[in-house]
């Protein structure tokens, strides 16, 4: 029986190799996603980020010299040109007066604290207001006598139990959907093909006249498909090693690593995944009664497993969902980039489930097969 | 950092002597055990580090061991696992892990791509802690300290000390503690460091770089101590760094209109004071229970001399000599009180180095030159006294030997440093190859700390071109304006 799956195996792959432009296709998500990724992380990041030397306008500046010199050696200037940031502080008119007469002298931010690509800068200002509204009310304190350590009636400490590579978060959930992704998009085209591809090129009937089962056929075709996931997996895995190493994270105060051991691992986790993947994508194609119906069939059904990636990345799975296959697989590739424990338990399950519908869509295709409506696209 | 103390009477009661050589060449015993690390935090510091400790020999003809604690802030990104920066902190006497948070926000551009290693160095923090027992704040403020001679004062204290350490300071040298350093690095398994020392941590990061230069792959030294020259020259710099506050009071209009002859009502003010100490009752800068106060001339000049470190509380010091002219001596109070934040010095390490380094290197011309100051010679006065009763070794000649490296070597300055000057820097790199100087002419003591010299850290270590950096930006001031009446700097005068 093995025999017999090898050579409708090669024979698969020798199809797709003849067929390599579509097929292709799927690879080409694989190599380009991490990169297209990294260019808009890249982007992103420096929209985020607060330029070195912020320029902003202040209004009334000549009323508060000191506090002025205090923003500028925190690199917070004013500037009239157009390279200034939409942010304005408007220094009160009683500013002087009210600092000599020890009120509080108010100061007045206006900004749209809704632009993503202002709040960086509006917080690194309320940051350096902040810090200077510390410094002179300590030194008040101090000019009477008062230790401003009084200030502080909690010494409030914090322990940060996450190492710099566990503090990607949101980053971390879009990488590894990325990766995942990748498992059923490189071989969607071959799957598709192989499958309603096969029928309407009329050669599925003639595979089927074979002294062989149509559960080898179906085993044959998922074994390809699934390779090809793989070969896909692969790709992604190393072009994104190199490729998230060259973002500048660091900025953001963590980083994002994948070593050896996440490939080795993932490679690992990702083959129930591509098995999965693959029975799926035949007993989808072999539903639909062309070959352009497979196509939408296809993009449809794949909703799912982006779904259910997209609720581990966004962090909205619930308890339940982190048990489900892809989700528990995904979470346990973020633990794994975050360097903590791997929760074996959920990750077992749901690699056997994940095995177990492979069963289920391949014992489901391998029936289908025996009917002639199927097989005909009737 | 080189804040050698909060008053000079603490100062006085460390101190020790040298009997015979100790070579620089001194070998201490290398690791013997590897090293394993456990997670850890520090105040201030929310990050997790990783600490751990190795066992040294405590002398090279001695079986005791002492352990060196050491702790590694993990590099944001790891792009050079095989190198590390290795932070040396100041005093001498301060624990580099105690001061972590410090050394994580002066080197967070570096810490970017590399690991941060803080080791306490023997003596300091959690290697066997040479700490003297300090005086409470209620019974400093009743002392009067011009009452006793200086002398004296400082033996008793320092025969204290030594009964309750009752231990050989003379293990506990620079040149002992660098291979402790070594000792770390290995265990690490580090290949290449780039040093950052900071105040006294330049002397110790200049003896690591002499005794290991391989290991080394660029040094960062901020506010430079010079191998050839006493601490106690420390005395002209604090002046120089109190004068610039005069002068510039008198340039500025506000501030020459608010404190008019500022620098002459200071010197009203000691004269008085020496005459007669004021004895007062003042609030508890805590507490607000009533205290004694004897405010001495000493204990004005030691007040005013820590006030000189920060650009904030420098802000505050012609408001304070012009309050005290007038009898209000609580801003005085405020200066004394309030924790600098520089965490505690342990005094028994302190000693151990300046007798043994600094105390020994004083000839009669430099003591005449540095009896010049009134700390020069307070400081002379208070060594003469304790060091004999220390006894340490005093280090052999090769220790002052200004340090001969091609190492590429970063040297930073504050122009109104009141501890290490610009001039003692060029001093340090007369035989360095490859070394640039940096002054901002407006820093104080510990330039990477308040100017964008954080970036040109990062910079120099991701280079280590110090000809190649620019250095522009230097020019920035984080000076403050003074304060013009207990509530800010605002000019009074608008006042309605």
């Amino acid at each position: 029986m093995m025999k017999q799956i090898n050579i409708l195996f090669k024979k698969e792959l020798l199809d797709a190799y003849r067929d390599k432009r579509s097929v292709m296709a799927g690879l080409y998500y694989a190599f380009g996603a991490p990169i297209v990724m990294c260019l808009l992380f890249s982007v992103l990041l420096q929209q985020m980020a607060s330029p070195e030397a912020l320029k902003i306008t202040i209004s009334g500046a000549e009323r508060a010299p000191n506090l002025v010199q205090y923003l500028d050696s925190v690199d917070i200037s004013h500037s009239d040109d157009a390279d200034a940031k939409p942010i304005q502080l408007e220094i009160d008119t009683a500013y002087q007066q009210d600092m000599a007469a020890g009120r509080s002298a108010t100061v007045v931010i206006v900004a749209d604290k809704s632009d993503s690509k202002l709040i960086k800068s509006v917080r690194r200002l309320e940051t350096a207001l902040l810090r200077y509204n510390s410094e002179v009310a300590g030194l008040r304190l101090v000019a009477r006598g008062i230790d401003p350590g009084l200030m502080r009636a909690l010494d409030v400490q914090t322990q940060d139990q996450a190492t710099p590579d566990a503090k990607g978060g949101l980053f971390l959930g879009i990488v590894t959907l990325s990766i995942i992704i990748a498992i059923f998009y490189s071989a969607m085209n071959l799957g598709i093909d192989t499958s309603a591809g096969e029928r309407e090129r009329n050669s599925l009937a003639l595979l089927l006249s074979h002294p062989i089962s149509s559960v080898q056929i179906v085993l044959a075709k998922v074994a390809a498909i699934a390779a090809f996931s793989i070969l896909g997996l692969t790709l992604v895995l190393v072009v994104s090693k190199f490729a998230y190493a060259m973002v500048a994270w660091e900025q953001l105060g963590f980083s994002i690593t994948l070593d050896l051991r996440f490939i080795l691992v993932s490679l690992l986790i990702g083959i129930p995944i591509a098995l999965m993947s693959a029975s799926m994508l035949i007993f989808v194609s072999f539903m639909a009664k062309s070959f352009k119906e497979a196509q939408s069939y296809v993009t449809m059904v794949l909703m799912v497993p982006v779904g259910l990636s997209m609720m581990t990345s966004y962090d909205i799975a619930t308890e339940t969902i982190q048990w489900l296959p892809i989700a528990a697989q995904q979470y346990a590739m973020i633990e794994l980039i975050k360097g903590n424990e791997l929760g074996l338990a959920p990750l077992g399950l749901a690699s056997l489930l994940t095995l177990g519908l492979f069963a289920l869509f391949t014992l489901l295709s391998s029936r289908m097969l025996t009917s002639e409506k199927v097989v005909f696209g009737l | 950092m080189l804040k050698i103390r909060r008053h000079w009477r603490t100062l006085i009661r460390q101190s020790a002597i040298a009997l015979g050589l100790l070579s620089s060449a001194g070998s201490y015993a290398a690791i013997s055990d590897t090293a394993s690390l456990t997670p850890c935090y520090t105040k201030g510091l929310a990050d997790r580090l990783m600490c751990g400790s190795v066992k040294q020999a405590l002398s090279a003809n001695k079986s005791e061991k002492i352990s060196i604690h050491f702790a590694v802030i993990p590099a944001i990104k790891q792009v050079h696992p095989t190198e590390a920066i290795m932070a040396f902190a100041g005093g001498p006497g301060q624990s580099a892990i105690e001061v972590a948070a410090v050394f994580a926000r002066v080197l967070r551009y570096a810490r970017e791509e590399r690991d941060i290693i803080l080791v306490d160095q023997r003596g300091t923090g959690k290697s066997t802690l040479l700490q003297c027992d300090m005086d409470p704040l209620e019974a400093q403020f009743a002392f009067n300290d011009d009452a006793l001679p200086i002398f004296e004062y400082s033996r008793d204290e320092t025969q204290k000390c030594k009964n309750k350490l009752n231990t050989d300071l003379s293990h506990f040298t620079t040149v002992a503690a660098a291979s402790d350093f070594e000792a770390v690095r290995q265990t690490l398994g580090y290949q290449k460091l780039h040093l950052f020392g900071a105040s006294y941590g330049t002397r110790i990061a200049q003896e690591y770089m002499r005794r290991y230069p391989q290991a080394v792959a660029s040094a960062t030294l901020d506010g430079v101590v010079p191998m050839q020259q006493s601490l106690v020259a420390i005395g002209d710099a604090i002046d120089d760094s109190l004068q610039a506050i005069f002068s510039d009071c008198a340039d500025n209009a506000d501030c020459r209109g608010q404190y008019p002859q500022l620098e002459q009502q200071y010197h009203t003010l000691l004269t008085r004071l020496e005459a007669q100490p004021a004895s007062v009752q003042v609030p508890h800068p805590r507490t607000h229970n009533a205290i004694g106060l004897v405010l001495t001339q000493s204990k004005v000049r030691s007040a005013i001399r820590m006030a000189l470190y920060s650009h904030a509380t420098r802000a505050l010091v012609p408001l304070a000599i012009s309050e005290a002219g007038k009898g209000n001596y609580l801003p005085l109070v405020g200066l004394m009180g309030s924790d600098s934040g520089f965490g505690s010095l342990a005094m028994g390490m302190h000693s151990a180095i300046v007798c043994a380094e600094d105390w020994p290197l004083l000839t009669g011309r430099t003591r005449a030159r540095f009896s010049d100051s009134y700390f020069g010679r307070m400081m002379i006065e208070s060594l003469d006294a304790s060091c004999p009763i220390w006894q340490v070794e005093a280090v052999g000649k090769a220790f002052y030997q200004p340090l001969s490296t091609s190492i590429p070597t970063l040297l930073l300055s504050g122009g109104l440093d009141p501890a290490t000057p610009p001039g003692w820097a060029e001093l340090a790199m007369v035989n360095m190859t490859n070394a640039r100087h940096l002054v901002a002419e407006q820093a104080t003591h510990g330039v990477a700390a308040q100017s964008c010299a954080d970036k040109l850290v990062a910079e120099f270590i991701n280079h280590t071109e110090p000809k190649e950096l620019d250095a522009g930006c230097l020019e920035k001031t984080a000076v403050r304006r003074y304060f013009m009446n207990l509530n800010g700097p605002a000019v009074v005068s608008q006042e309605p």
